[in-house]
């Protein structure tokens, strides 16, 4: 499939099928909880309301960085599904975060600062695991270029385990769920009221949301990669890595901050960096 | 050809004049005068053709060899005296050893004593002659407003010897230029060594018992990088007859030279501030701004990387290019996470600057065409966005009264205009797509195809670098007690410098193809035979997210419509504002933020100490394997 | 259109509730009621609420919080009172300290009786609050629509309740900035305003979108002198220029007047903004309560 053909796909089918994910995680976890849940549409639900609502601010310009977050979240997605570099995908990532980060800095309140805090404190967690299984993925393919990492003829996983694992690990910070949703949880969670987002209403709160599923297409899509020369056994991993990350969420509770970044660091050093030890001795 | 020597010759002139004049009306002229010459004089050399002919020289190197012997020995002898009176016996020491060995060296071989080509110049020195005369430039009229409100409002107890202050910029510009410039290694050394004194004298500009101190301990450290500097030169003698730096990079016999570029990469780790080496320049930052800005951030640092980076085709793929590389990794990781700690908007900057200085030296120890081509590719970028920062902070500090990053919350309501050129360099430097980003982005590919297993270095510290910049962009956002607008944040000197290398922090990153294809690659392929690119679909990939980010302001032009203002969530408890809210006992309180610090897990203390021992085992271990 | 029915956010808030109240209300979340499969999410932030479910009675504490939660709800937003306490005072509502139910601060439009109220009367009045919810945005999304259809027209008493109404929606605002809500607009009465309208000399405006009040303006002449006040705006029409024409239309109900004054509180910022933008210059200014000090403003005819 042409790059282009992708993208456009990517643009139009990934907030439908990241708002299913939304949905059938809120369901599966419910069953998890013994309740019934609400229906799989039922983000969208959320997404329309909201769009309907008044737009309450604390300052005139916080919505705008929001606006830049959910076009950029959008952009690193295409980047990553037309087959560009990886680290320029991880970049964008960033790029795109941090928008997220100053418009929470912006409203000026203090639980969306301390939010906000928090969020630069996961980043700073998780950012290390990310580079460095860009870093594996380019030791076994010799590329960078996503294309050519998916065109790779060897499962990647077998390669990278421990980098794999270490993905899976800072995968829950990446997913806002717990033990690691310190900043703002998604769904009904609290921390510190709603963190990061406590000072955005009405449209701005749904483009967070759209954000979000934007992001989850894109990190599943990330997992499809390390399984990418068996399609079939590459979607069935990501549905089940998502599955996984919903039962972790549902299982543990809320971890300190303190925690959560030495664990990481811990992670990609051990994991990460280790794999990538392995790899490099053995060639 | 007579441009090179001109433009090492005009600044010093111009110091030596300014030396002499009191008033700030000629002052002012004369400065301007030169800068604009000097600009003018490094865009010729850019778009001169390189490497250019300086084989014959219109003087007698007789003459100028003797004469700079003769200032060598005047400024040991003046460094003797300051060591003497202020009872440091290291800086005595350091200041005998290495003025006996040179003395001795150039008396003893006499005229045999003399360089093919004294002078040289190739695209790396365009560069860096580009980076002295413009950003340096920039400084130079900033500090023409900087320092007449640092003396008549800011600081007033601090005694006028502005006439000294500003003829040590033009002079310090001068041995930039000769450093940048020269081929014959004992001229390099002269001038190396007027740099060191330029930034002694400097530092201790306000004449404080800390100052005083800061100073003596950046003259003592970059003295033992003088000293190594100068048995580099005579090693280099003793084994291949030569005292050319491009007969040392060009060398056919590698083992030979390499205690040589060894010595050398240990003179430019000093002079760049790399662990073990870090507090002086952490010390230097009581200095006033412009001197942070030229000395330590933009220009005399880069001094010490640009040695390494020339060193690097000698060290490549040697234990020794290893060694140097793992001291600019550590030097990153520990600088970066350190930069987390502090609240002093300086002592961050300073932090940066070395670690970003790190990186350049692990480019260097790596030494593979990728790595000097991202190597080069950081200097440039950096030199602009650090130069930028410094610059915005000194106006803050005059306007604030503070250097607290926690005092310069709301800046971007109270001081608009300097806090968005803030934003904008700090973006810079850490921010996809601007400049540092496409070099980090650039040392991450050349570590992995050289050496991956350093990755972790750069892994863990760009991490940390996207900490403690976004806390600083957010403060300057947030507006939790609402201040009033500064009246006149910039006069014109000061005005120039920031816009333009905002400007520049934007067209370099723009126009980055053009720099590399045409400043850059020439270099790396001059001497590796290959050169490295970041592939033309990056390049448009990255044009498109630069265009995003500049149709960010275009949304103030919806500015307030359609949203409705209210009060920040303070659990229901707000007194009519955001900031305000009924305690218990029906008290007002007032809401206060401030940032994480993470003091509990990474603490400067800590990450100094096992810094400085972990670096100066793998300086030991390199000379070591260089000796053997 | 789809969205409020399906997707019902609420913020709980316990005025000065025995727990009683409230722990029925989040019982409703847990597994045997689960109102998330209605799509119910209990927001603990205003801005990102619908519902604002109140239980216990309201005192002088609660009262400023339940005044500022309720303005952080973005519209459209409904308030239901759960509880006999939130209803009315329920047993306290002698006591010293209890200003009586949740309507004594804010318009209230669904109440759950019980006392404790249980959980499936707690769901079904969240039911209901989304039929007031779905009719409360089609209304504002009809008006909104409609705004270039304003009337603007004299008023009649019979007027005078729903004016009243949007007096007191209207001065909510003004109540936040000053903290204030002993302003004499939030304490006039049905009878006091309906004795103002049968003043021959008193002129009453009204701006009408598809049958519904949005705005008003009163004046009356003195000699040469025209004395306006009360121009009010729904909250949620503000900032389309219906004030402006309000001024200009009770401007022109005064023919003779020479000279026009108006008065309104120093730190009403967008009101002073909107009259000097309409000729109008400050001459005096007067304390009023230690909070707020009225601006008076006045205007030549050109």
């Amino acid at each position: 499939m042409s790059p282009w053909i992708r993208l456009l796909v990517y643009l139009v089918a990934a907030p439908i099928v990241g708002g299913l994910l939304a949905g059938w995680d809120r369901r599966i976890s419910a069953r998890m909880q013994s309740r019934l849940g609400p229906p799989i549409l039922q983000p969208f639900y959320d997404v329309l309301k909201l769009w309907q609502k008044e737009n309450v601010v604390v300052r005139r310009s916080q919505n705008y960085y929001i606006f830049f977050f959910l076009l950029l979240a959008i952009f690193t997605g295409a980047l990553f599904f037309a087959g560009s570099d990886l680290l320029l995908v991880i970049f964008a990532l960033t790029l795109a975060a941090i928008f997220f980060v100053l418009g929470a800095y912006k409203a000026s309140s203090p639980y969306s600062f301390i939010g906000a805090e928090r969020e630069l404190i996961q980043m700073m967690a998780y950012e290390p695991m990310v580079l460095l299984t860009a870093i594996g993925m380019y030791m076994v393919t010799k590329s960078f270029s996503v294309d050519e990492i998916a065109g790779h003829g060897r499962l990647l996983v077998l390669a990278l385990p421990g980098v794999f694992l270490g993905f899976l690990y800072i995968l829950e910070i990446k997913f806002r769920k717990s033990p690691f949703d310190l900043s703002c949880s998604h769904h009904a969670h609290q921390e510190l009221v709603r963190g990061l987002i406590t000072e955005f209403s009405g449209r701005t709160l749904a483009m967070i949301e759209i954000a979000h599923w934007y992001e989850s297409v894109f990190l599943l899509g990330w997992i499809y990669l390390f399984f990418a020369s068996m399609p079939v056994l590459g979607i069935a991993m990501s549905l089940l890595v998502f599955v996984l990350v919903i039962l972790v969420d549902n299982v543990f509770a809320r971890l300190k901050w303190q925690t959560a970044l030495k664990s990481a660091w811990l992670v990609a050093a051990v994991l990460g960096f280790g794999n990538i030890l392995v790899l490099s001795l053995l060639r | 050809m007579t441009l090179v020597l001109a433009l090492i010759l005009v600044p010093f002139a111009a110091g030596l004049i300014l030396l002499c004049l009191r008033p700030d009306a000629p002052r002012k002229v004369v400065v301007w005068a030169t800068i604009l010459a000097v600009g003018c004089g490094t865009v010729a050399l850019s778009l001169a053709p390189t490497p250019v002919d300086l084989t014959h020289l219109p003087v007698n190197v007789h003459w100028v060899n003797l004469a700079m012997l003769l200032v060598e020995v005047a400024m040991s002898l003046f460094i003797l005296y300051v060591g003497v009176r202020a009872k440091h016996p290291l800086i005595v020491l350091l200041t005998l050893a290495q003025a006996g060995l040179m003395t001795w060296f150039e008396l003893a071989q006499g005229s045999h004593v003399e360089a093919g080509q004294s002078l040289f110049v190739d695209k790396f020195s365009v560069i860096m002659a580009l980076i002295n005369g413009l950003v340096g430039g920039g400084i130079c009229l900033y500090a023409l407003g900087y320092m007449r409100e640092y003396h008549e409002v800011a600081h007033r107890d601090v005694p006028d010897r502005r006439p000294l202050f500003f003829a040590l910029l033009f002079i310090f510009m001068g041995a930039m230029f000769g450093l940048i410039f020269a081929n014959n290694l004992v001229w390099l050394f002269l001038f190396w060594e007027i740099t060191t004194l330029c930034s002694f004298l400097l530092i201790g500009y306000m004449q404080t018992e800390e100052a005083k101190r800061n100073a003596l301990t950046a003259l003592a450290m970059n003295l033992a990088g003088g000293l190594a500097f100068a048995v580099a030169i005579v090693w280099l003698y003793r084994k291949t007859g030569s005292i050319e730096l491009q007969a040392l990079i060009n060398s056919p016999d590698k083992a030979l030279v390499l205690l040589p570029a060894a010595l050398l990469c240990f003179a430019g780790i000093t002079k760049s501030a790399q662990l073990p080496f870090s507090s002086w320049l952490l010390g230097a930052m009581v200095a006033p701004t412009p001197v942070s800005a030229l000395l330590h951030s933009s220009t005399m640092v880069k001094a010490g990387v640009y040695l390494v980076l020339r060193m690097a085709p000698v060290i490549a793929g040697t234990k020794v290019g290893l060694m140097v590389a793992l001291v600019g990794g550590v030097t990153f990781v520990v600088g970066s996470l350190a930069a987390i700690t502090t609240s002093d908007a300086k002592r961050v900057l300073a932090y940066s600057t070395v670690a970003n200085l790190g990186l350049v030296v692990l480019c260097g120890g790596i030494g593979t065409y990728e790595a000097v081509w991202a190597g080069v590719l950081l200097i440039i970028f950096h030199a602009v966005a650090k130069c930028l920062l410094f610059l915005c902070v000194g106006v803050i500090e005059h306007k604030l009264h503070s250097r607290d990053i926690e005092s310069m919350a709301g800046l971007i309501v109270s001081m608009p205009r300097v806090s968005v050129m803030m934003q904008i360099g700090m973006a810079g430097m850490f921010l996809a797509p601007f400049g540092m980003l496409i070099s980090k982005w650039a040392v991450l590919k050349a570590v992995v195809d050289a050496s991956p297993l350093l990755s972790v270095f750069i892994v863990f510290g760009s991490s940390a670098t996207l900490f403690f910049w976004v806390k600083w962009m957010g403060k300057l956002l947030e507006v939790v007690t609402p201040h009033e607008r500064v009246q006149k944040e910039l006069d014109l000197g000061e005005a120039i410098a920031l816009y333009g290398l905002s400007a520049a922090t934007f067209l370099a990153c723009l126009l980055f193809p053009l720099i590399s294809s045409r400043l850059i690659e020439p270099y790396v392929w001059s001497v590796y035979g290959h050169s490295a690119s970041l592939g033309q679909g990056n390049i448009i990939i990255m044009t498109i997210m630069m265009a995003l980010i500049m149709l960010f302001p275009i949304t103030f032009f919806n500015y307030g419509r359609g949203v409705r203002v209210t009060d920040a969530y303070l659990g229901g408890a707000n007194l009519q504002s955001s900031t305000r809210f009924l305690g218990s006992a029906n008290t007002t309180q007032n809401v206060t933020i401030g940032n994480y610090y993470l003091h509990n897990i990474f603490s400067e203390a800590w990450l100094s100490r096992w810094g400085v021992t972990g670096s100066t085992v793998l300086l030991a271990v390199m000379f070591l394997l260089a000796l053997v | 259109m789809i969205g409020f029915k399906q997707s019902p956010w609420i913020i709980h808030y316990d005025a000065s509730s025995c727990n009683g109240c409230d722990i029925e209300t989040l019982a409703c979340l847990t597994p045997l009621f689960d109102v998330e499969r209605l799509g119910v999410i209990n927001t603990g932030n205003p801005k990102h609420a619908d519902i604002f479910l109140v239980t216990g009675a309201v005192n002088e504490q609660s009262r400023d919080v339940i005044r500022n939660i309720y303005h952080q709800l973005p519209e459209p937003k409904v308030v239901i009172a759960i509880g006999a306490c939130a209803a009315s005072g329920g047993i306290f509502s002698e006591c010293y300290n209890i200003s009586g139910g949740v309507d004594s601060v804010i318009p209230v439009d669904v109440y759950v009786p019980g006392c404790a109220a249980r959980p499936e009367a707690i769901i079904d009045g969240v039911v209901q609050a989304l039929g007031v919810l779905e009719k409360k945005q089609k209304e504002m999304t009809s008006l909104a629509n409609s705004l270039d259809q304003a009337l603007y027209l004299r008023a009649e008493k019979s007027d005078a309740p729903e004016i009243l109404a949007l007096q007191k929606t209207a001065y909510q605002s003004e109540a936040e900035i000053y903290g204030d809500d002993s302003l004499p607009a939030l304490q006039q009465t049905l009878e006091e305003l309906q004795t103002e309208f049968d003043r021959p000399e008193q002129v009453f405006l009204k701006t009408v979108v598809n049958g519904k009040i949005i705005g008003s303006a009163r004046g009356h002449a003195v000699q040469d002198t025209a004395y306006l006040g009360r121009v009010i705006v729904h909250p949620y029409f503000r900032g389309r220029g219906i004030g402006r024409r309000l001024v200009e239309e009770i401007e022109k109900a005064f023919p003779n007047a020479k000279r026009f004054e108006v008065k309104t509180g120093h730190r009403s910022e967008r009101n002073l903004f909107q009259f000097r933008q309409q000729g109008y210059e400050q001459f005096k200014t007067e304390p009023f309560t230690p909070a707020i000090t009225w601006v008076y403003l006045q205007k030549e005819r050109p």
